[in-house]
């Protein structure tokens, strides 16, 4: 079974909604910047109640911020 | 992204990242002390119970409160120094989020780990005919070890994201 990853829009997603700076989003969500940022980077994989948050905060479906893929690992 | 993200991207550490490195300082200091303190004693000839149990309440009451000061002042040092750079006040965040919950449950999964493979060791050290004292120093020694490695394993979830 290849490597999982969750990944998502969230920069692109914050650009569009007027640059939207991580500290705000952090603070819209309830959390840290610190974790708006591995979120961001790929490195931490949030709940699906914080995922609903941010979709939420950029008034798009679920699918439109994260998106499932399998990695093949050779 | 932004130059001024960026910048803010490789710069502080949350609250809970700043409290973990201090708490990791106190304790790296407690064990340095314990240690020391214990071979002082090892080395003058026997391990007389009765300094052995000043220096066991001194270890353990160190590692409970000096967490607790260590985090409080940490706070408001932090808080101080922030007002200070950002030159107005603004109310201090020191709530943690599920992240911060995640990554103190994995490094206290691994303290426990390790605290209960010491405690083992322990119980074998005095199967095996040592003293008695031998077994709580070995005890108390791995219940500040595991702390140590609690906190490592949290600043190294912190640092990579998690």
């Amino acid at each position: 079974m290849g490597r999982r990853r969750i990944r998502n829009n969230i920069r692109k997603l914050r650009f569009n909604a007027n640059e939207m700076t991580q500290e705000q989003l952090a603070e819209k969500v309830g959390v840290t910047r610190q974790t708006i940022i591995a979120i961001e980077k790929d490195k931490y994989p949030p709940s699906l109640e914080l995922a609903f948050r941010i979709a939420l905060v950029f008034n798009v479906s679920l699918d439109e911020v994260f998106s499932y893929l399998e990695e093949d690992t050779k | 992204m932004t130059y001024e993200e960026e910048i803010q991207e490789k710069e502080n550490m949350s609250y809970e990242e700043k409290n973990i490195t201090v708490s990791l300082v106190t304790q790296l200091l407690i064990a340095g002390y314990y240690v020391a303190s214990w071979w002082n004693i090892y080395q003058s000839g026997e391990l007389a119970p009765n300094r052995l149990f000043g220096l066991w309440a001194v270890v353990i009451a160190a590692s409970i409160f000096s967490t607790i000061i260590a985090s409080i002042l940490t706070n408001i040092v932090l808080t101080i120094l922030e007002a200070i750079q950002s030159k107005k006040y603004e109310e201090p965040r020191f709530a943690s989020d599920e992240r911060d919950e995640l990554i103190s449950l994995k490094g206290t999964r691994l303290a426990y780990l390790i605290f209960s493979i010491g405690v083992f060791i322990s119980i074998l050290v005095f199967a095996f005919g040592n003293p008695p004292v031998m077994m709580v120093s070995l005890i108390i020694f791995f219940g500040v070890l595991a702390q140590i490695a609690g906190d490592i394993l949290q600043i190294y979830l912190y640092r990579r994201g998690f």
